[in-house]
């Protein structure tokens, strides 16, 4: 069976039958040494790739320079109101109560109310003057690092649907989730870390698992979940700690094992499932003190603490900030408060409730996270998403809700290769369609990936008779959006 | 047979049926839309829509040609018709090669580029029906070409090559694998020894390593029928069916339900299911009928064997979220992929669900055979039933009455009164309730209609309506539709029957891959073009063969597997051989193999002395604290659910969102610590070392029996050297758990050799 390059790769490294066949063309006697040494040495692999290879998360070239190295997506499940946060529409007081046959189009719940002009005050901001509401009034002050999407679109008025095909790229859980997607293309630049992570504060986004699952790529691919809540580094990942031994008892115990597989290595035979497992053992016994290491905050300035500010979303911020300055690939921060899975969903009844809730619980945070990486120079290497699944329309639900809306929503891209301060595509005058410019989501995903290097075309799967991609069948990259 | 007429015949039909009349007045004529759909499309699907359709990968300088618009549209060179000046239409200069030459992989006849100049001189007519794109009616996947790929084929009865006189002797699977060898210049490697052999023979078969004292007497004994007469205990062991029937499971998806936010349904009866594949390997119930019943089994007979269709209920079974109508229909639509798929890629090794949305890319599939399939799960409904046959369900009826009689009388007694009565009447409550028949989760008929071809895939864009038979590349010229109900119990007579070539193949491979560890056809799941060609062709049939002459048993085919030398080769590394076959492709060696989660897991519990050997039940909610062996744990189709989820998922128990054929094999720091850190290793490591302790005196003594119980050997002095070092290094009580634990994690026990 023929792959391209790249799954070659990956499944080389995974299958351990081909690469024995490659140990054992060298011969007998390599013994304790390591098995990665043995191949250098043999000219079969450079210096530089040898460390690595064995690890499914080896670091991997992209398919052409990358502007972004990192992704942080701020998810913001639940359905952010466009019209309420960032895509200003001044007509909609001039046209308050009135039905437009614009707007005239069925939402999941039939609504019929008219047009609900935004409760929030808006307000220009920035060297680009663009147009922010008052309940983002720290995320404001970033925006001549931002470049606005707000043409989205996407298939279903649904949560759950929805969900998944912003984070998935397909309405069912039924496909690889776009971190693990990034992970199998890029490798992670930090092996005793997850190469992608997942937060959120209590409660998961909808849809759980999925959202951060591998599921057909290998596993070693799927994303590490936190609860920002629990901030047990062993909860992260799982048996971190050893409760019964002290590290001495324990390194003499993994030296143990360690010489028994060895005699068992040499007895036998040239095994490199084997001699990885040594190495993984080695690895594991780092990962000990490399992971709580990440969560440990106490050692950044009063400064810095003080810049994200209170609150469980700050600091899944702050850890973002941290994950991809130790080289973790991909972080997925989803946002949520009182423990709701679809916690921008608080529109239906009172938009101005629940979204300024919202906004406050997140705004500081994200600005100071913004902040925080351009002052660090890790801006230009980092792209930074934030958006939810789809957006609210701008007519009213009941008296002072809005509905969903899958027509129109944006979202909004900071960093890593990105035209600062400035808007893409837009909706209707009244903002519940996009019209111009449209983007689905997965041109989007098409064009994180062009961001991180990667065409969204080749980077293929062979699973179950055909060549699965993140955007299936369609998208294309967003050039507009572009540097 | 010209198959590729034929299936012009038989979807010209199905076309013809689906033609509606023209909606507008100047719609294409009769004689137009039969010229149309003789010549014109054809043509056009023939030589032009590999690069300008819908369906194709990039339309080439933006044209499509599979609809009229797209026509007069055109692409980046303009309109590719002119309807004022047909002739000077560019599509008419392209097909002669002027200025434009297309196609480009040869010109046309000068027979089509008259259909092409008459068509473009009509207008370019184009009839209105359902099916305006006509993927999925191509009759261009099943060429002669893809027909003629080896899956396909009939078995051939090749006899096993003799190559010397005493070949005569010899088991055929060793005959064809020897003569593979000596092709390839190899020589096949010595028998193993006996520890090797009975400790591979016990992991294969029943997933639990022999026990010291067993080692010892096969080792001990010499006789001619020594190793036969393991196999067949082996085989007569229950623990058989527990080994097997998770092999089974991975290709059933099995899980316990509890899938994501839009399947999330726990199956609590589930298990019922799988203790009916554990008892149904176990009686060795023939391979054709194991199949029929779960697919069917509510359909045949009295319908006792109900609880096998199991194997679709516990599939998933999406729903919306806020009933949206087009995602309803989504969701539904996504469903039924998960039956066509575990039906068609896990019984038949073949990925009919690439042609959901467009003919198959490269297998013989026109889009209309997955419709013929979904069309047999879109009448099938799930639902959770009593496993009673009707006649029991009378019977059920009348045990309901008596119970209700009896809870009221119990009711209705006062509370002092009358304790003797009451006890009575409690009592046979409890009997009553205990004897009520089991609920399952199974599928019954819901219905008998054919079911429209999505176009595109697209639920909410259905095509023509395609009749429900078998797969056209398997059925033969005639396949007769299946109208008898759902049509399930046709789906699995054309799937189980003794003439269709796949069935056996896919599961004589399947078999092959467990006792060895790499199956003859290296893609057990993709028979298909995309598939890897099988390494033995002519073995493979002449097991397939004999499987089917053996009544379809699955233990005969064991046996004689595992009385062949080729299975009971050592595992010993050589390196010429391995010069000319590092992957031991041609088997001159046994390929050591890592085991399973469960095996291992179970490994380490029989050694430790704690296994818990019942048999059956309702699944474990959280095995790492229990005994039971891993087949019993509850696992969630999510994987994020349950209590063991995290545990197996590590050690790559893979994801039961769809049938599985291969399970993947990772080294993950991860894994290491679970082997260092979690509570279940140190437990182990106690448990393993009260055993110790128990069973022998001295240190030495445990040192050996340890080995003995790990591995079925004794220490090497390497092996001593290091224990009683690491052990002297402190206190008794403390260093010999660690010790334990080492051990219980060390490579060496994960593997079969």
């Amino acid at each position: 069976m023929k792959f391209p390059a790249h799954e070659s790769a990956v499944r080389a490294a995974l299958a351990a039958p081909s690469r024995r066949q490659l140990l054992r063309h060298l011969g007998a006697g390599f013994g304790t040494l390591g098995l990665t040494a043995v191949l250098a040495d043999a000219g079969l692999l450079s210096a530089a790739e040898a460390p690595a290879s064995l690890s499914p998360l080896a670091p991997k070239a992209p398919h052409f320079a990358p502007k972004a190295k990192r992704i942080i997506q701020l998810f913001m499940p639940g359905g952010p109101s466009q019209v309420d946060t960032f895509d200003y529409k001044p007509a909609l007081a001039k046209n308050s109560g009135q039905r437009p046959s614009l707007v005239d189009r069925k939402s999941l719940r039939n609504t019929k109310g008219g047009l609900m002009p935004s409760p929030f005050g808006f307000k220009q901001y920035g060297k680009c003057g663009k147009w922010v509401s008052e309940i983002f009034p720290h995320v404001a002050g970033c925006v001549d690092d931002i470049c606005f999407v707000h043409s989205m679109h996407t298939d279903t008025p649904e949560h759950a649907s929805a969900i998944l095909m912003m984070n998935l790229g397909h309405l069912q859980p039924t496909r690889p989730s776009m971190g693990s997607w990034l992970v199998y293309g890029l490798g992670s630049e930090n092996r005793n870390l997850p190469g992608f992570v997942a937060m959120s504060p209590r409660a998961q986004p909808r849809g759980t698992l999925s959202n951060w699952g591998s599921s057909f790529l290998p596993g070693a691919y799927a994303g590490t979940y936190v609860n920002i809540s629990q901030m047990k580094p062993d909860a992260v990942v799982a048996h971190l700690k050893n409760t019964g031994l002290k590290p001495d008892a324990q390194r003499q115990q993994v030296d143990l094992l360690a010489k028994l597989n060895r005699l068992h290595l040499e007895r036998s035979e040239k095994d490199a499932q084997l001699e990885a497992s040594i190495e993984s053992m080695e690895l594991a016994f780092r990962m000990q003190t490399a992971v709580p290491e990440v969560f440990d905050t106490s050692g950044e300035t009063k400064n810095t603490l003080e810049l994200y500010g209170p609150g469980e979303f700050a600091k899944g911020c702050l850890l973002a900030r941290r994950m991809v300055e130790q080289g973790v690939r991909v972080v997925q921060l989803s946002h949520s408060i009182d423990g709701y899975d679809i916690a921008w969903d608080t529109g239906h009844d009172d938009i101005i409730k629940g979204h300024a809730l919202l906004a406050k619980a997140c705004d500081q945070g994200i600005a100071a996270l913004l902040t925080d990486l351009k002052q660090r120079g890790l801006l230009d290497e980092t792209l930074v998403l934030w958006g939810g699944e789809f957006g609210r329309a701008p007519t009213s639900e009941g008296a002072k809700g809005r509905d969903h809306d899958h027509y129109g929503f944006t979202v909004w891209m900071a960093g890593g290769g990105v035209k600062p301060g400035t808007n893409y595509g837009a909706t209707d005058e009244f903002g519940l369609s996009a019209t111009e410019n449209r983007v689905h989501v997965r041109d989007l995903h098409a064009t994180i990936l062009h961001l991180m290097g990667l065409d969204h075309e080749k980077l293929t799967y062979r699973y179950s008779g055909r060549d699965y991609r993140l955007t299936d069948v369609a998208g294309s990259v967003v050039k507009g959006v572009l540097k | 047979m010209d198959w590729v007429l034929f299936m012009r015949i038989a979807l010209a039909a199905v076309l013809v049926i689906g033609i509606a009349t023209p909606s507008h007045a100047d719609g294409p004529t009769a004689e137009q839309s039969a010229f149309f759909e003789t010549k014109v499309r054809p043509l056009l699907s023939k030589r032009c829509y590999s690069c300008h359709s819908t369906s194709a990968k990039k339309s080439k300088g933006g044209l499509k040609l599979d609809s009229r618009e797209s026509i007069l549209k055109g692409g980046d060179s303009g309109p590719a018709v002119d309807l004022g000046k047909p002739a000077r239409s560019l599509l008419l200069k392209a097909v002669k090669y002027d200025g434009l030459e297309m196609p480009p992989t040869g010109k046309l006849s000068v027979d089509e580029i008259e259909v092409l100049s008459k068509w473009v001189e009509m207008g370019v007519p184009w009839p209105e029906t359902a099916v305006k794109p006509v993927v999925g009616l191509e009759v261009g996947v099943l060429t002669p070409e893809r027909l003629k790929h080896w899956a396909f084929q009939p078995l051939q009865g090749t006899d096993p090559p003799i190559r010397t006189e005493a070949d005569r002797k010899r088991q055929p699977i060793d005959r064809f694998i020897d003569s593979g060898l000596a092709v390839k210049g190899l020589k096949p490697g010595p028998a193993a020894d006996r520890r090797t052999l009975i400790r591979r023979a016990n992991l294969d078969l029943i997933g639990l390593p022999p026990n010291p004292e067993e080692v010892e007497a096969f080792v001990l004994d010499d006789s001619a029928d020594a190793y036969p007469k393991l196999i067949e205990k082996l085989l007569a062991s229950l623990h058989y069916g527990e080994r097997w029937g998770r092999h089974w499971l991975d290709v059933a998806r099995f899980s316990d339900g509890h899938g994501s936010f839009l399947d999330p349904a726990p199956l609590p009866e589930a298990w019922r299911y799988r203790d009916w594949v554990v008892k149904a390997l176990n009686d060795d119930l023939p391979y054709d009928q194991f199949l029929k019943s779960q697919i069917a089994g509510d359909l045949i007979g009295d319908g006792k064997e109900v609880v096998a269709t199991g194997f679709l209920a516990v599939g998933p079974t999406y729903q919306s979220d806020g009933g949206d109508p087009e995602s309803v229909a989504k969701s539904k639509a996504e469903t039924l992929d998960d039956r066509v798929d575990t039906v068609t890629r896990g019984l038949l090794a073949l990925t009919v669900s690439c042609a959901r949305c467009h003919d198959h890319k490269f297998d013989p599939i026109p889009q209309a055979d997955y419709y013929s399939f979904a069309a047999v799960f879109n009448n099938t409904k799930t639902v959770d039933r009593s496993s009673a046959t009707s006649e029991e369900l009378k019977l059920v009826v009348e045990h309901k009455k008596s119970l209700d009689a009896v809870t009221a009388k119990l009711k209705n007694l006062s509370k002092d009164t009358e304790p003797e009565r009451r006890k009575e009447l409690e009592s046979e409550v409890a009997k009553l309730k205990a004897s009520a028949p089991p609920r399952v989760h199974a599928v019954e008929d819901a219905g008998s209609a054919d079911m429209p071809l999505a176009l595109r895939g697209d639920p909410l864009k259905p095509g023509v309506i395609i009749p429900r038979r078998f797969l056209a590349a398997l059925a033969g010229p005639k396949p007769p539709t299946w109208t008898k109900g759902s049509g399930r119990l046709q789906l699995a007579d054309a799937i189980a029957s003794p003439t269709n070539s796949l069935t056996p193949r896919v599961m004589v491979n399947r078999v092959w891959q467990h006792h060895f560890g790499r199956p003859l056809v290296a893609t057990p799941g993709n028979f298909g073009l995309l598939g890897e060609k099988p390494s033995h062709p002519q073995l493979l049939d002449w097991l397939s063969a004999k499987f089917v002459a053996d009544g379809w048993s699955l233990k005969k085919l064991h046996r004689l597997i595992m009385l062949s030398d080729t299975y009971q080769r050592s595992s010993q590394f050589d390196a010429a051989s391995f010069r000319i076959d590092g992957d031991n492709r041609y088997l001159w060696r046994m390929a050591p193999q890592r085991l399973e989660v469960e095996a291992w897991r179970d490994t380490i519990l029989a050694v430790t002395g704690e296994l818990d050997r019942t048999f059956g039940g309702a699944s474990v909610h959280d095995i790492l604290t229990s005994p039971r062996r891993t087949l019993y744990a509850a696992v969630s189709r999510n994987g994020d659910k349950l209590p063991a989820d995290e545990f197996l998922r590590l050690f790559d128990f893979p994801s039961m969102r769809a049938t599985v054929s291969e399970r993947t094999s990772s080294t993950v720091p991860q894994q290491s610590l679970f082997l260092m850190n979690s509570p279940f290793m140190a437990a182990r490591g106690k448990a393993f070392t009260a055993r110790l302790l128990r069973e022998a005196k001295t240190s030495d003594a445990r040192i050996d029996r340890a080995y003995a119980l790990l591995y079925g050997r004794t220490a090497t002095a390497d092996e001593r050297e290091t224990a009683t070092a690491f052990l002297s290094a402190g206190k008794e009580a403390e260093m010999w758990p660690r010790y334990a634990q080492a051990l219980l994690g060390s490579y060496e026990l994960m593997q079969s050799r």
